[in-house]
């Protein structure tokens, strides 16, 4: 193995003096300098050259004025990149969140939502334990709290999810209060550049622009266009106008179906913004995306559950020999009307174990057949298709593969905003020398990193093919 | 030089491509040479590597596939903004030889050529 690690342990110096997460690398590169400062430059103006003896002669520059050395461009792709970083960190916040609910704790002995995928082995486990033997109180008692438990981790979860999305709600709203904070300042911007150019360059004004532009982009997903006099209009990502030079669109806030909705002239916009980027992008994603999806599965689950055991059990025949009617039903959880909600308000409402129909109509109620019927409820695809606790492990699964997703793509877009930033700053500061010594830079980068990437994957591909054939022989 | 494998419990292949995600991210081009360097002597010791090491390194890709695909990302990001600043490049390049020195003086030979000057 020697060899091997030889090879490996040729970086372990640069592991050992950082290792530190990307995003981290990505804050302190932004905090390195000044925000939005740019270094202003002199312009110079030609003379108007005199001619000697027939040879031209230059005369000569004069100073014109200043301008800062900033490039929209660059600074454009920059603020688009903080906008994707900004939306997808703030996305993995909540999913993280939600994420939580479903983690088992192993150190508890209480019951918590994390444990829904045992509560449904348990629940129809209990069952399985009343074939043995129907009449027991205490095996009825049993098949009572295991509903309970498994009915409570459900309910717990869909509320706390509901609570989530509230808080999002609340986040959001506020981020509307600083859009049209900074809107306003930009358009007051705007106006005061406008008024400057072209005689003379507004650097300080446009440096705080740009960090107000910067600030907005981690706000909202917006695009920009420059105007005449170097006015700038800022649109949302689907188009709907923010700022037109000197004036700005207040982003207003309405309560729709419970949620909250963002509208400029009366228009909403929630959906768009959404998917525009920035915080608010984040929050509406998680809230509009990330919780309905988990909301649904569990309300799936809860209705399927609910409504298969109920029907089961009120087909039956109970311990006092009655079955099931249309006005009394035998029913073990309350009985579900619509999928939406099913989660949220999924409780047990038998209270009396002799209720549990563990024998088949027909028979005598010492029968077990019926019991045997609802334990077989957990190898049945009676959740779309799926089992119980095999839609659960699913809805996991992709929840986990959501988070992951997103913690992916969140740190490749901190990575592009350190080398945007890396970038924008040796543009701001240096000559063109300078310059063109860090798009050098980052060509190299790039070629080497493609280089390590390639060998990379092929190492991997054979070491996973050589470990294969290892496990064969 | 210490072994990448006593680190927290991070494998050295797993190790190396978090080290190319962040060394990319930094533009460390120095240190991205020198990391092609040691997967290329991994890739030729690879032919050799005896039954356990090879049991220990495909255990060790296996752990590092969430990690290279943050790699890729991070690469296709650099690609991207790579392009951004090649574009950005020539058209700065383009205004300089706009603004080449001796333009005025180029214009106004012409200008004189065309009759409006002394002559």
């Amino acid at each position: 193995m020697g060899t091997i690690n030889s090879a490996m342990s040729l970086i372990g110096g640069a592991l050992d003096a950082n290792q530190e997460a990307l995003n981290v690398v990505a804050n302190n590169v932004a905090n390195a300098n000044t925000p939005g400062y740019a270094e202003e430059k002199p312009d110079w103006r030609e003379n108007t050259p005199i001619t000697v003896g027939g040879v031209q002669n230059g005369d000569g520059v004069t100073e014109t004025g200043t301008t800062s050395q900033r490039d929209r461009v660059l600074e454009e792709r920059l603020d688009q990149q903080q906008q994707l970083a900004s939306a997808s960190s703030t996305r993995l916040t909540a999913l993280n969140n939600i994420q939580a609910l479903f983690t088992p704790d192993s150190g508890s002995s209480s019951a918590t939502a994390g444990d829904i995928g045992s509560d449904i082995t348990s629940f129809f486990d209990s069952f399985s334990s009343l074939e043995a033997d129907p009449t027991d109180n205490a095996l009825r008692e049993q098949v009572l709290t295991s509903a309970s438990t498994l009915a409570g981790d459900i309910s717990s979860a869909a509320n706390s999810l509901n609570t989530q999305s509230a808080a999002l709600n609340q986040d959001a709203a506020g981020i509307a209060t600083q859009v049209n904070s900074l809107t306003s300042a930009i358009a007051q911007l705007n106006l005061q550049i406008q008024s400057t150019s072209p005689h003379a360059d507004a650097g300080a004004l446009e440096d705080q622009r740009q960090q107000d532009m910067s600030q907005l982009s981690q706000l909202v997903g917006i695009n920009q266009v420059t105007t005449e006099n170097n006015g700038l209009s800022i649109t949302t990502t689907s188009g709907q106008l923010l700022v037109s030079e000197g004036q700005s669109f207040q982003l207003t806030t309405g309560t729709v179906n419970g949620a909250t909705d963002f509208f400029v002239g009366g228009t909403d916009i929630t959906s768009e913004l959404a998917s525009g980027g920035g915080q608010l992008g984040g929050y509406l994603t998680a809230r509009t995306q990330d919780i309905p999806n988990a909301l649904n599965s569990l309300d799936q689950l809860a209705y399927n559950i609910s409504t298969a055991v109920n029907a089961k059990n009120n087909a039956g025949v109970d311990l006092n020999g009655a079955t099931g009617t249309a006005t009394n039903p035998l029913y073990i959880f309350s009985e579900p009307t619509q999928v939406a909600g099913s989660a949220a308000t999924m409780k047990v409402t038998m209270t009396d174990p002799s209720q549990i129909a563990a024998a088949s109509a027909g028979n005598e109620t010492g029968d077990n057949s019926n019991a045997v019927a609802m334990a077989a409820l957990a190898n049945q695809p009676i959740v779309n298709g799926q089992t119980p606790i095999n839609s659960y492990s699913n809805f996991v699964s992709t929840l986990g593969s959501t988070v992951l997703e997103v913690q992916t793509e969140n740190t490749a877009q901190n990575a592009s905003v350190t080398q945007l930033q890396t970038q924008n700053n040796a543009l701001s500061s240096v000559n063109l020398n300078d310059e063109a010594a860090a798009m050098s830079t980052l060509e190299t980068s790039y070629q080497a990193a493609s280089q390590v990437f390639t060998l990379l994957n092929t190492i991997m591909a054979s070491a996973l093919n050589l470990g294969e054939q290892t496990t064969v022989s | 030089m210490r072994e990448v494998h006593a680190r927290e419990g991070i494998s050295g292949l797993r190790a190396m491509v978090l080290e190319a995600s962040r060394a990319l991210a930094l533009l460390d081009a120095p240190r991205l040479q020198e990391l092609a360097l040691s997967c290329e002597a991994l890739n030729r010791q690879l032919g050799q590597a005896d039954a356990g090491l090879r049991r220990d390194l495909a255990g060790q890709a296996r752990e590092a596939v969430d990690d290279m695909e943050v790699f890729r990302r991070v690469l296709e990001a650099t690609r991207a903004n790579l392009n951004v600043m090649r574009r950005l490049r020539a058209m700065r390049w383009g205004e300089l030889e706009y603004k080449v020195p001796g333009a005025g003086a180029m214009a106004a030979a012409e200008q004189a050529e065309n009759g409006d000057g002394n002559n």
